[in-house]
């Protein structure tokens, strides 16, 4: 019985607690494994959904496919799973970044299924982001069920998303490189280990079920000089349409709440938006990953004309489609609207230039999705890996590198936070492991109180004040009232300094005249940041915490600097 | 000590009930009341090693404009504070993350099933992870406002019943009513559960604070739980047991949550003593 017991807590079980960085370890493989499968489980199912679909596309109805399945989506996501639409990347980094990477076991598959319906009736969006929060939801709970602590919890959650990426793309550089410049926010020794095992599991999967394909393959590109040079003009491009969809995605998000419909018939109305603009430029409809290696390969026959139309068409198709409740992810629509952007540029520049021996329009492609991918994520080292590996181009490194660093300093420059990050941070909630705010956000007044003060009354005598003073080591002493024990002020031993020296005063002064009644409180619910804004503010390093009008205790600088270091501690160390 | 206690106000004639226990609970208790007044039909609880998604009956919307009235009312014809939990944080924008730092919680059965499911022997999946994962223990309240008297405590002699025992102590000093305690004696003798009190060292807490322990070494479980008062505010402790005899055999909780009718505070395998 004693064994069975111990069922209920696997993480106590001796052999996973040999070594806790082996037990990670052990981990990240089942979770790169899981989170993988998750991937191929999503990709397979979207080639099902677009094969079967696609019969249906020539019909002049066909616009209200992507209407049918957005709905379906929103339905899902609203009645049947209760969550909220969108993405899901900025739900697992506010876990990561405030509550220890806890993620519910629904968000494991909830993504999958509602982005699925999206994608796969023609929706703007890309499956990636859904396999991220999928694959980090199971690392979470697989975290949870071996009761791993918080640090280890979120390397776990780390590994989940890498996995996934890595399967997704079948690019294990580029998911460890997402996980840890975009989720986590840290590169740590002891995470690199875990996360790479993850990429692995999660590639060698995708390798297994689909096969070692890359996703774009190419012919060979000769970059020259000029190129190189040409390449800042791509990366400005590239920079003005990560704003532009930036900006669109939540203008689009703002419009869809104001409307007074249910979620599903905005999803609606938004996919038959999109179903509209799909008619005249097909390209905007699904992941667009088709349209996508043809032009990588150089093939791509419609005008610079249309080509320009097509950006802004994708831009508006990704918004309706993700402002207005369908679920899916930017990074297949950045890496259309890139590759679109190279190649509007690259024929820009043969009009200007024409007698000018340019790369291939197909490399100009590549360098635009780079761009786009950085500068919408402001993860340059992602877009570079990622680039690299999906199309297996290491001649192009040194334009990619360009291109991905202009474009997201500029980025940087006009929207501080990445699209993932925006409303984290514009609403405080970005609080990164070992940061000032995650400390202060993991500590709660509750835990700083000190109980050890002595509280008088109003209408006592200095006499027996004088008293108390001596069996107290503490400067300062809250005044209750009498009768309703409410909190009415403080006395700081300064306070009764002028009477100490003059014993004609002990009988004559009670603590109701010299307290000090214009005290700045804590409350239990305050947040510590707050607390420290006031005790500057005040010039005070102490400051009493009242709850129900009563008094409970002290709050100091000394004892936060305290605790603040051990929980810093904590953060900073596996 | 000061306490809180948090309470999902429900604007129906079935959530003034459960808010009138509140309301007497924390008056006996000496704790505050913090009261949440949803907008959204759902929640995220984030414990230590767990986020439970709380899903509510809609009913807990019901009549937006009249729930603050409704609630200042109870508690003002109950002479109690209370506050009001406006969360600071969101999961997403309408997922609101509802803080577990409280010493307890109250629930009826079911939060998130119809109102009408709720009876003896049926507690919700939603309530029972949050006693399952919380560091607080949870009133649950029978549907019907009820006065208790005296508080009864189940002692076992797990780990879990001893916590339970050592809240029973607190809710008796804090309110001043007398405690029973109720043991079922399952081939163990009175002597060994004493034993027990002594090694976790709650002899004196025992003398003091227990007006008669209850020792039942014949007869069914089920059949003696009729000795327990009405009136009583039930102790106990639950899932401290493995999850293959919680399968097999059912855990006591169950058995006590589908007899007897009064109102439970249950203690849950992650209850911390602390605060």
């Amino acid at each position: 019985m004693r064994i069975l017991r111990r069922w209920r807590h696997p993480a106590s079980w001796s052999i996973f607690r040999l070594d806790d960085r082996l037990l990670l370890i052990l981990i990240a493989v089942i979770v790169g494994t899981c989170s993988g499968l998750a991937a191929v489980v999503l990709n397979r199912s979207l080639i099902a959904m677009f094969e079967w679909l696609h019969h249906f596309r020539h019909y002049w109805w066909s616009f209200i496919i992507p209407a049918i399945g957005a709905a379906l989506s929103a339905l899902f996501l609203d009645k049947i799973v209760k969550e909220g639409a969108g993405h899901g990347v900025p739900e697992v980094i506010y876990s990561v970044s405030r509550y220890g990477g806890l993620m519910r076991f629904r968000s494991s598959f909830s993504r999958l299924i509602s982005s699925c319906l999206t994608i796969g009736s023609g929706g703007s969006a890309g499956p990636e982001a859904p396999v991220v929060m999928s694959g980090a939801a199971i690392g979470s709970n697989i975290a949870k069920f071996f009761s791993l602590n918080d640090r280890q919890r979120v390397t776990i959650v780390g590994c989940g998303a890498a996995g996934a990426i890595s399967s997704i793309f079948n690019a294990p550089i580029a998911g460890m490189v997402f996980s840890m410049e975009v989720i986590l926010g840290e590169w740590k020794a002891a995470n690199i280990v875990s996360i790479a095992i993850a990429s692995v599991a999660g590639t060698e999967i995708s390798r297994i079920l689909q096969g070692n394909q890359i996703a774009f393959s190419h012919r060979l590109f000769h970059v020259g000089h000029l190129d190189i040079v040409a390449c800042i003009g791509l990366a400005i491009i590239a920079a003005a349409a990560s704003i532009l969809l930036t900006r669109f995605l939540r203008s689009m998000h703002g419009v869809s709440k104001k409307a007074p419909f249910p979620i599903w018939v905005r999803a609606a109305a938004g996919g038959c938006a999109v179903g509209i603009i799909g008619i005249f430029l097909p390209i905007v409809l699904g992941e667009g990953y088709h349209p996508l290696r043809t032009m990588i390969e150089g093939a791509y026959a419609q005008g610079i004309g249309i080509v320009t139309v097509a950006i802004f068409a994708k831009i508006l198709a990704t918004s309706f489609t993700l402002g207005w409740g369908g679920s899916g992810g930017i990074f297949a629509p950045c890496l259309v609207i890139g590759s679109l952007a190279g190649l509007t540029y690259h024929r820009g520049l043969i009009l200007l230039w024409p007698s000018v021996s340019w790369v291939n329009e197909g490399c100009f492609a590549l360098l635009g999705m780079a761009g786009l991918i950085s500068g919408m994520l402001q993860a340059p080292l992602t877009g570079i890996f990622l680039i690299v590996e999906i199309t297996g181009s290491y001649e192009v490194i040194l334009p990619l590198i360009i291109v991905s660093i202009i474009s997201t300093t500029l980025c940087h420059y006009i929207e501080p936070a990445s699209f993932y990050l925006k409303e984290l941070v514009e609403k405080g909630q970005l609080l990164r492991q070992g940061t000032d705010g995650s400390v202060l956000s993991d500590l709660s007044v509750q835990e700083l109180l000190e109980k050890d003060c002595i509280t008088v009354k109003q209408n006592m005598l200095l006499r027996n004040f004088i008293d108390i003073i001596k069996q107290s080591h503490r400067n300062y002493f809250p005044v209750e009232d009498e009768k309703t024990g409410h909190f009415l002020g403080i006395i700081h031993l300064d306070d009764i300094r002028p009477y100490l020296f003059n014993p004609l005063m002990y009988d004559a002064v009670v603590l109701g005249q010299i307290m000090d009644t214009n005290v700045e409180v804590v409350y239990l619910d305050d947040d510590l940041s707050e607390v420290l804004r006031k005790m500057d503010a005040n010039r005070v390093f102490s400051m009493p915490v009242i709850a129900d009008k009563k008094f409970i205790g002290m709050i100091s600088k000394a004892t936060l600097l305290d605790k603040y270091r051990k929980e810093l501690m904590v953060q900073t160390d596996l | 000590m000061h306490t809180q206690l948090f309470h999902i106000f429900r604007n129906t004639p079935l959530g003034r009930e459960t808010l009138l226990q509140s309301i007497y609970f924390c008056k006996k208790a000496g704790s505050s009341l913090i009261i949440y007044i949803p907008e959204f039909t759902k929640f995220l609880m984030y414990f230590e090693n767990d986020v439970v998604q709380i899903d509510l009956d809609n009913s807990y919307l019901t009549s937006p404009e009249t729930a603050l009235k409704h609630a200042k009312e109870l508690f003002d014809q109950g002479k109690i504070k209370a506050s009001f939990l406006e969360p600071k944080n969101f999961t997403a924008s309408t997922l609101p993350d509802i803080s577990t730092n409280f010493d307890f919680m109250c629930c009826p059965r079911s939060i998130s099933d119809l109102s009408s499911k709720i009876g003896l022997g049926y507690i919700g999946p939603r309530v029972r992870r949050i006693v399952n994962s919380a560091r607080f223990p949870v009133l649950i309240t029978s549907p019907v406002f009820k006065k208790w008297r005296s508080i009864a405590v189940f002692f076992g002699g797990s780990a879990n019943a001893v916590n339970a025992l050592k809240l029973g102590f607190r809710i008796s000093k804090a309110s001043k009513i007398p405690l029973n305690v109720f043991t079922h004696a399952e081939n163990t003798s009175k002597e060994s559960y004493e034993e027990m009190i002594k090694n976790e060292n709650l002899t004196e807490e025992m003398d003091r604070y227990v007006t008669e322990w209850h020792m039942f070494e014949s007869g069914k479980f089920e059949e003696n739980l009729y000795d327990v008062p009405h009136d009583a505010l039930v102790v106990l402790g639950a899932y401290g047991h493995s999850l293959i005899r919680s399968i097999l055999f059912g855990g006591k909780m169950e058995k006590i949550q589908s007899i007897i009718t009064n109102n439970l505070l249950i203690a849950g395998p992650n209850y911390a003593l602390t605060r």
